[in-house]
């Protein structure tokens, strides 16, 4: 530790940075969460557990989670293709698209789902069609997951993206000249060095969308039993002023999607971990 | 294989990277392509792999036609100068690449994948890191990797770019020799890239010198080095003094070139010399270079000579008086820089003479 203390660098500060960034996060993430915790236990373990078992709220965990997940895995497959257009190719216009990418974020996630519904809804301009051969999108999961892939696109993209722009082009000539074919040097090669970024993209967008609301209570149609995801069933319980309830429901879904989101960052620093010593 | 490139020409952009080479390179030759950076070599061999479309000309594989055929019907060897092994496969997985890839029916079985890697594992003498990430390997394990990996599919011939610049040297001046003795054992018609004239000196049968996309010169070491064809050959293969605006050669269309250990120094005049003044003395192992700066035209010039000749010469510190000889100048044309006047060495003698002293 002494050794450590002594070495020497370049820029100076490494106490005022870390305590700066410790007052930061408490005061921004976990005193928050916290005092999250600290109401949820406000009611008695049976009240809790009524609470988060209750059949409706057990069935919005499942759509959540479900509908999130499929999101997710959509964006995963279709981010990493935009990755890939946009930066192995020039066309005319690449820079709007690469703009466009990060509409979701800057967009009111509200304005998103009434857009979005409008859109999908049985008389909307998409919606029509898919009506016409018995395919209802708006108020459905199906929904649902559109709004969530809107919002969750720019995670994968964006993770993606910098990873392929590094990948040295040397590689694949490599596996050409020892007589491999487009497909085995995509699933070889490409795809092993660009898989932690999408999975990292793929984790970001899933966490994003077990907690979005805004984009998804339009398009949803908010049924109970059917349609209605955690988020919402929180808003509920907070305009009953509930806050007890509220939280007991959000603890439950913070600890699921905290352990995912290990199980997913483990799995990450796993596959990359044994290549990349050095 | 014998390999034949026709007119072959590339350009990238208005760039033209290759111009209207030919080149001839029997089966069985180990080949440097060298040049300075930007003289197309790495170009023309990528054009020979078919890493790179040409826009005219043919490149022949004996008498298959390749101009037009992909990478992979041409069954060449490539080796990169950054190894480009695959980072997330072992070394055994690294150099089996090549033959797991084959479709199923020329696809050796797993057993005869096994022995075949062990095998070149044994060549590049590295059977013990079989199981290791190409992150776990040095820069000459990975290249080595990387050579065995290019010769798991058998190929007719093997190109090699720069294989050894990101090496330091003396893993660079190792891999030299082990290469060499690779190619005599295996016999694959081989070429390979290279900046570094000391390393196609010593490693080729058959040197090219490329300079602006176009060949110099191609020759066995000892021909490009005794008989430069052009002024750019003679300076790129060694050390070489100029005089421009030529003081020495009396025309001044001509520039004069001698290689410094072509200079012979003396404490006393003796022959056509030159006065110069001693500014600097370095001793690099076994040889000693001394800069001087000639009396008459103010020039500066390197002498090198071996330790044992300058122990001979006695005590020589700077500032020191010496006269040089220049034994073996050679004049090229100015203008049209390829022109070689060989030194008849009389006449350069006698234009000397008048400047001296």
């Amino acid at each position: 530790m002494a050794d450590k203390r002594k070495r020497h660098r370049v820029l100076p500060g490494f106490g005022l940075s870390m305590g700066y960034t410790l007052i930061y996060l408490s005061l921004i993430i976990l005193i928050p969460i916290a005092v999250l915790f600290l109401k949820a236990s406000t009611i008695s373990l049976a009240e809790f557990w009524d609470t988060v078992t209750e059949a409706r709220v057990v069935a919005s965990y499942k759509l959540t989670i479900y509908t999130s997940f499929i999101a997710a895995f959509v964006n995963a497959i279709f981010g990493t293709l935009i990755a890939w257009v946009l930066v192995r190719y020039d066309f005319y216009g690449k820079r709007i698209i690469d703009a466009l990418v990060d509409l979701p974020f800057a967009l009111p996630t509200a304005v998103a789902g009434i857009a979005l519904t409008t859109i999908y809804a049985p008389n909307g301009w998409i919606g029509q069609y898919f009506e016409s051969i018995g395919i209802k999108v708006a108020y459905t999961p199906l929904g649902i997951m559109i709004a969530l892939t809107f919002i969750g696109l720019p995670f994968v993209v964006r993770s993606v993206q910098p990873v392929l722009q590094d990948l040295d082009q040397q590689y694949e000539e490599a596996a050409a000249t020892l007589g491999a074919n487009p497909l085995q040097i995509f699933a070889k090669i490409i795809f092993p060095a660009i898989f932690p970024a999408t999975l990292t993209g793929f984790a970001l967008a899933f966490a994003r969308a077990l907690g979005e609301y805004g984009s998804v209570v339009f398009i949803s149609g908010n049924m109970p039993m059917k349609t209605e995801i955690v988020p919402l069933l929180i808003i509920t319980k907070l305009e009953q002023f509930n806050y007890a309830g509220a939280a007991a429901i959000a603890v439950v879904m913070l600890v699921f999607s905290f352990v995912l989101l290990f199980l997913i960052n483990f799995w990450q620093w796993k596959t990359t971990k044994k290549y990349q010593v050095s | 294989m014998g390999i034949t490139i026709k007119d072959v020409s590339k350009a990238f952009g208005t760039f033209q990277a290759v111009k209207n080479v030919s080149l001839e390179i029997p089966t069985g030759d180990f080949v440097a392509l060298l040049g300075p950076s930007g003289s197309g070599k790495t170009t023309l061999l990528r054009l020979i792999a078919g890493l790179e479309g040409l826009d005219s000309g043919g490149i022949y594989f004996d008498d298959i036609d390749n101009t037009y055929k992909s990478i992979k019907e041409r069954n060449v060897g490539f080796v990169f100068q950054n190894y480009a092994l695959f980072k997330h496969m072992t070394i055994f997985e690294n150099i089996a690449f090549g033959l797991k890839v084959r479709p199923r029916k020329t696809r050796p079985s797993k057993n005869e994948i096994t022995e075949k890697v062990n095998e070149l594992l044994k060549l590049v003498q590295l059977d013990h890191l079989a199981k290791r990430y190409p992150s776990q390997l040095s820069g000459g394990q990975r290249q080595r990797i990387a050579l065995a990996r290019a010769l798991a599919v058998e190929p007719e011939v093997l190109l090699l770019d720069e294989p050894f610049g990101a090496l330091d040297a003396k893993v660079r001046q190792e891999l030299r020799h082990w290469l060499r003795e690779i190619h005599q054992k295996l016999n694959i018609t081989t070429v390979f890239v290279t900046h570094d004239q000391e390393e196609a000196l010593e490693m080729a049968d058959t040197v090219v010198v490329m300079n602006f996309g176009e060949i110099e010169q191609i020759g066995s070491p000892e021909e490009v080095y005794q008989k430069p064809e052009s002024a750019f050959v003679y300076s790129f293969l060694g050390r070489v003094n100029e005089f421009r605006d030529s003081e020495v050669a009396s025309e001044s269309d001509k520039i004069s070139y001698i290689r410094p250990h072509e200079i012979v120094l003396r404490k006393i005049l003796q022959g056509d010399s030159i006065v110069s003044e001693v500014s600097h003395i370095h001793v690099i192992g076994s040889t000693v270079r001394i800069e001087l700066r000639r009396y008459d035209t103010n020039d500066l010039f390197e002498a090198e000579m071996s330790i044992d000749q300058y122990q001979k010469m006695g005590q020589v510190k700077k500032g020191d008086i010496l006269y040089a000889e220049f034994k073996n100048i050679v004049v090229f044309d100015k203008n049209s820089e390829n022109k070689l006047n060989h030194s008849g060495k009389s006449g350069i003698r006698n234009s000397l003479k008048s400047k001296l002293i």
